[in-house]
């Protein structure tokens, strides 16, 4: 069972990972909540055990370790709230950047740094000239 | 114990209070303020009874303790603590003065002060996530603000990546609880060392990779300059100064308390990596030219330091790295907030800013390199990284400072008088941390006593 379940976080960590490696964007926010379900899986599997309920009056023996499970809520409720989160960045993105493909932001960013420094290069030269 | 419920509970209240009505207006921003100064005195009182009586222990909702949440403060998370809620109040009274654009800015910034004071002052591992991720969604969102094209790019990248490195904590969290049973950072430390060490290994790998993207070193570097100069000065403050403070303070914590066999087997690994990152940051630090890169690369270097102090390890070793990530952590704080200000003030501050950086005295920066030195001193490799380290930043520091002071980028109209006040503040804190170091060292060597063993959390289990 163990291995059943460390196989498929992995397989979920390694889908989520190439998902996080694409252009994308709307791609990386599934990648990240893939991988925050990869996370998830690794906490129940932590202390996975098949027993009673550990409902009050606690049963004699064979119980099952609720920790594992109110930590798997906890972060399942974290991983929905940062995933969304992030949804709502890339939104603002998209508007602001009228794209969702990373090569175009980037391009967007490299012709502002090119733009920046030929207006440096060229503060430079007026220093220069002025100097002289 | 009231010291220690209050310190979280007045900003976690107050920030859920704050983030509902619009921060725009002044009184919301100065509020923000006020409830900061309260949390900072509320834990100066918490700090004045751990450094006199020992660690301060509590059980939430008086559950019987192995039930409830412990949370516990001892002299290094007291001395983080109130490290970062410093360096968020500095950079929150600098926004304010100058006016805030965001409705949500004063909130989240309190916010993120309630989950760094959760992260050092739980005794709980998942609780320890859990205040963890509380600030880093306030810092996402931190990281956005003023909203241009720029600081959004920089905050979605700021975002992907760290969320990637705590879903990496998870994984580390959940091994512990498997190998241990417990998350109960005090019995963990003491069952750790019995674990079969292959899985011990893998979990240590997971925090330190978590951590080290938080904190920016070398090869988990690549989000940090695109974010620190896409973000606005204050908020580059507050995440350098205040939140990269996890990253210093898991290390420490984790590495000399949780998994102390696991630090001295990779103690080689992270000098190496710790060196990698100060000539990386220290190089790449030189070649720019405005003051915003330039830091943001100096973070980098800067952090290195830490990292190799704590490989040295030992009393020395932790003391140096506590002392520097506390000196480093003033230091940004400083140098971000000098960013976009004129004054006569500005310049002044900025080379206080600077000497403290490159190690000279009278700066506070001296006292940190001072204490490496020490610690490193039977290495002569080390030594000569270390000056060299310095040699550099003493280039790049004073070239920006050329750069920005002595040309003509700086002239206009001078900011407010509040605003240089502020940052004089924190320059003449630097400046009296550089020339009276006395109470920094006792307290940076208290702090790594209770990694050393002075005072374990074990101890204070009951």
């Amino acid at each position: 069972m163990i291995l059943v379940l460390a196989s498929a976080a992995a397989v979920l960590f390694g889908v989520g990972a190439y998902l996080l490696l694409q252009r994308d964007l709307l791609r990386v926010v599934l990648g990240v909540a893939v991988i925050s379900q990869a996370a998830t899986l690794t906490l129940m599997a932590s202390a996975l055990q098949f027993g009673d309920a550990p409902i009050l009056p606690l049963p004699a023996q064979n119980m099952s370790d609720p920790l594992s499970q109110a930590m798997s809520l906890t972060a399942i409720v974290i991983g929905f709230a940062s995933a969304s989160l992030l949804l709502v960045m890339v939104l603002r993105v998209v508007t602001a950047f009228h794209s969702q493909e990373l090569d175009e932001m980037a391009g967007a960013e490299a012709g502002r740094d090119a733009r920046l420094d030929l207006e440096d290069a060229e503060d430079h030269e007026a220093e220069e000239a002025a100097a002289r | 114990m009231t010291a220690l419920a209050l310190s979280l509970l007045i900003p976690w209240a107050m920030g859920v209070v704050l983030v509902m009505v619009d921060g725009r207006r002044a009184p919301v921003g100065w509020l923000a303020v006020v409830v900061l100064v309260a949390s900072l005195a509320v834990q100066v009182l918490l700090a004045a009874t751990v450094l006199s009586d020992g660690p301060v222990v509590m059980t939430t909702g008086d559950w019987p303790t192995g039930v409830g949440i412990t949370l516990r403060a001892d002299a290094l998370g007291v001395l983080f603590s109130l490290l970062s809620l410093l360096a968020i109040l500095t950079a929150t009274a600098h926004q304010v003065i100058e006016g805030v654009h965001d409705r949500v800015f004063p909130g989240l910034v309190v916010i993120l002060a309630a989950g760094l004071t959760g992260v050092f002052l739980t005794g709980d591992l998942f609780n320890f996530y859990v205040f963890f991720e509380l600030s880093m969604t306030a810092a996402y969102v931190l990281a956005t603000y003023g909203g241009s094209r720029r600081a959004l790019g920089a905050a979605l990248v700021f975002t992907t990546v760290n969320l990637l490195g705590t879903f990496v904590f998870l994984l580390s969290v959940a091994g512990v609880y498997h190998v241990t049973g417990t998350l109960d950072m005090g019995r963990i430390a003491a069952r750790m060392a019995d674990a079969d060490p292959n899985a011990s290994i893998l979990i240590a790998v997971g925090f330190f990779v978590a951590f080290s993207v938080k904190l920016g070193l070398f090869p988990f570097h690549f989000w940090l300059p695109t974010v620190y100069t896409g973000a606005r000065p204050a908020v580059a403050a507050i995440l350098s100064g205040g939140l990269a403070n996890i990253g210093a303070y898991g290390l420490l914590r984790f590495g000399g308390e949780l998994l102390p066999r696991e630090l001295d087997l990779a103690a080689g690994a992270l000098i190496v990596i710790g060196s990698a990152s100060i000539l990386y940051g220290g190089v790449l630090a030189v070649s720019r030219r405005t003051g915003g890169e330039m830091l943001a690369y100096s973070a980098i270097g800067q952090v290195g330091y830490v990292l190799v102090a704590i490989g040295i390890g030992g009393p020395m070793g932790f003391g140096a790295a506590v002392l520097y990530a506390v000196v480093n952590s003033l230091n940004k704080t400083l140098l971000f907030l000098t960013i976009r200000m004129r004054g006569a003030v500005v310049g002044a501050a900025f080379v206080i800013g600077a000497l403290s950086v490159a190690g000279i005295p009278p700066a506070a920066g001296f006292v940190g390199k001072l204490e490496l030195f020490r610690a490193a001193a039977d290495i002569p490799a080390l030594l000569v990284l270390l000056f060299l380290g310095s040699a550099l930043s003493l280039l790049y520091v004073f070239q920006v400072y050329q750069y920005d002071f002595w040309r003509t980028a700086r002239t206009g109209r001078p900011s407010a008088r509040a605003q240089q006040a502020v940052l004089a503040s924190m320059a003449l804190l630097v400046l009296v941390a550089g020339l009276w170091p006395e109470p920094l060292l006792a307290l940076s060597n208290a702090a790594a006593g209770v990694l050393t063993g002075a005072t374990t959390m074990a101890d204070a289990t009951p």
